[in-house]
């Protein structure tokens, strides 16, 4: 990236009011898939579009085709049955996938998507795949007889995405490991199973980390195989950066400087001096300002307005940076 | 050797009809229904709850936590001094809750679930019915502290709170109550000041039972038989633990709730499965002692996996309940 401060979105959108009726209908056997998937590729576009008006470095394709980050790609393999509702918070549901059987990748999960969105646009766009561990934590596991087993099992079907996805030219592949402090004590076979996936690609690699205690893990988390480590921060307080004065952080931050499960968003002012505080520990050039995490639960204004935020309180530093000789 | 239910049961099914709650919070969400249409909703799931849990044939139930959006929430809403933070993972579960933020001295009038008790006592026909609070280890080590100026402080103030909250619960008719506390085994090193807390919560009069669950409790094991309560629930079954053998350390009045099917994984287990665990536990504990009960809430399973989680756990007592100790 020629800009120092490079902007950035965790990967998931809001979907827009017609493409989530169409999922619904299509859900009830009342839309046709081609139909939904036309719907899917015309909101990607628009996720495209306001993504290159906001301003926004690098791009990702919003992930109007998924919904759930770890069912989306339960379904697509083999050895996975999709298993009955389960609460993750409040009103929020989600289908919790079964490891039945040995699993194995039948044909690419991400790699059209990736190609057809990429077609939209000269700005990079992510590739996106959810890492082997938090596969293995999000899912009941009754096939394999340890989680480690699990564990590097889904890793060889993950590399295999992901390689897939360097080759149809990503240059940016984005393995999310949200679950990888559920157990601390079994971070060795989160980097044993991240090392897997990425041994092979030259793409830049990006891990995102969300909603656990990252105390718990640092610093043995700056082992995990990737160049950058993608964190929720405002949701936090910032509080992880103290963890930064103790034992350096090592890797790119993606620093997350919106709260994304709030209806309010923070001022520029507010954002822009979470930026000032990663600064302090990370230079402008591999830190990467963006949301705490996916926006998926936000309509598509309050996505535009958090987005929106972030650009601003960017260029608000980006301004303070050129003023000060380094 | 009876059986019971831990936590919360869950609130929605995979069939349209088992999904009245979920859609009533989401009209309540957008201002399409009132407070009063939103609690009839809450009320109806709480009975299908109860009822799904004696058609299983458990001999004792709570209410099934319908109302609760996570196991601390309704004491992080009801408490003064306490309002409720940003999300968070409960423990190793991709199971998130609100994050407590304790900002003064906490006043508990005691009152917070004495109307759900009330409601289940009338809606349960053939099962007893016990009360559950959140334990205070377990709500004092997940909170934001910005109030008391030492952990011990703040743990103490919270057994104090949650003792008056059973305290309420018995004026309403409770005879035992759980306090789900899985901070206990989460963070052994804290024993003695749970111990303290314990004491406080002794004082309310009503036989309690400490529950723990994922995690084991080998470490402290020996320390908690000491802990003045009439019931310890524990996890035997979904990681490795020694707890099973060690069952004789127990005092011979304290009634052991055995952890017995996985309330974390859809893998179901044979009601020998469950007999066979529940023998090799009557080889220390006489059978008037022992209960059997799922690890933990069932909520971390689909409706359909917890009933038939109840149905194994319930087949498993009845053929393991002829075993002499």
């Amino acid at each position: 990236m020629s800009e120092v401060l490079p902007t950035t979105t965790v990967g998931s959108f809001g979907k827009p009011d017609y493409l989530t009726k169409a999922r619904s209908q299509h859900a009830r056997g009342k839309l046709g898939a081609t139909e939904l998937e036309e719907l899917e590729r015309k909101a990607t576009a628009e996720w495209i579009r306001r993504q290159e008006q906001l301003g926004l470095d690098v791009l990702v394709d919003g992930e109007m085709y998924r919904g759930d980050m770890v069912a989306y790609f339960a379904e697509r393999l083999e050895g996975f049955k999709i298993g009955g509702l389960v609460r993750a918070y409040g009103n929020r549901y989600y289908h919790k996938p079964i490891i039945a059987g040995r699993v194995k990748r039948p044909a690419p999960m991400t790699v059209s998507w990736f190609e057809y969105t990429q077609s939209l646009t000269s700005k990079p766009v992510k590739g996106m795949l959810t890492g082997p561990y938090t596969l293995l934590d999000w899912s009941y596991n009754e096939a394999y007889p340890t989680r480690r087993e699990a564990a590097l099992a889904l890793a060889q079907v993950v590399r295999e995405e992901a390689e897939d996805l360097e080759r149809a030219g990503a240059t940016y592949i984005q393995i999310d490991e949200p679950a990888i402090h559920a157990r601390p004590e079994e971070i060795d076979i989160a980097i044993e199973a991240m090392g897997l996936v990425t041994q092979n690609l030259k793409a830049k690699t990006i891990s995102h980390i969300c909603y656990g205690d990252f105390a718990a893990i640092y610093p043995r988390v700056l082992e995990l195989p990737v160049d950058q480590l993608d964190l929720a921060m405002a949701n936090y307080g910032y509080r992880w950066l103290d963890l930064f004065e103790r034992e350096p952080f090592t890797k790119e931050l993606a620093i997350g400087i919106v709260d994304v499960h709030a209806h309010e968003t923070e001022t520029v002012a507010e954002a822009a001096e979470g930026i000032r505080k990663g600064l302090r520990f990370v230079p402008a050039d591999r830190l990467w300002p963006h949301p705490d995490c996916g926006l998926k639960t936000r309509t598509v204004d309050e996505c535009v307005e958090k987005c929106r935020i972030v650009v601003e309180a960017t260029k608000v530093v980006r301004r303070e940076l050129a003023k000060v000789p380094a | 050797m009876k059986t019971t239910v831990i936590g919360a049961y869950p609130k929605v099914g995979d069939d349209a009809a088992a999904q009245e709650l979920r859609r009533a919070l989401h009209r309540h969400d957008r201002g399409e229904i009132a407070d009063g249409d939103l609690d009839a909703a809450y009320d109806a799931t709480t009975r299908a709850a109860l009822k799904e849990i004696e058609d299983a044939g458990v001999d004792v139930t709570n209410d099934g936590q319908i109302r609760w959006d996570d196991p601390l929430a309704p004491f992080a809403r009801a408490w003064g001094g306490v309002s409720r933070g940003p999300l968070e993972r409960f423990y190793d579960n991709n199971t998130y809750f609100r994050q407590p933020v304790i900002k003064g001295p906490i006043r508990a009038d005691g009152l917070t679930l004495v109307k759900d008790f009330a409601f289940a006592r009338a809606a349960v026909t053939r099962a007893e019915l016990k009360g559950a609070v959140c334990g205070p280890l377990t709500f004092a080590t997940l909170a934001e502290d910005r109030h008391f100026p030492s952990l011990e402080k703040r743990v103490l103030a919270v057994a104090d709170a949650v003792a008056a909250e059973i305290r309420g619960l018995k004026d309403a008719g409770a005879t035992l109550v759980d306090v789900e506390d899985p901070a206990l085994v989460a963070l052994p090193a804290h024993i003695e000041l749970a111990r303290e807390a314990y004491g406080r919560i002794a004082g309310a009069g009503v036989a309690i039972c400490l529950v723990t669950y994922f995690f084991p409790p080998d470490r402290i094991l020996e320390s908690l038989a000491s802990f003045r309560v009439a019931q310890i629930a524990l996890d035997v079954r979904s990681r490795e633990t020694t707890a099973l053998g060690r069952l004789d350390a127990f005092p011979k009045t304290t009634t052991i709730v055995l952890g017995a099917v996985d309330a974390r994984n859809t893998r179901l287990e044979t009601p020998d499965e469950v007999a066979r665990l529940a023998e090799g536990a009557l080889r220390l504990v006489s059978p008037d002692r022992l209960w059997l009960a799922p690890t933990t809430s069932l909520e971390y399973l689909p409706r359909d996996v917890a009933r038939a989680k109840l149905a194994a756990l319930v087949a498993g007592a009845k053929s393991a309940g002829g075993v002499e100790a």
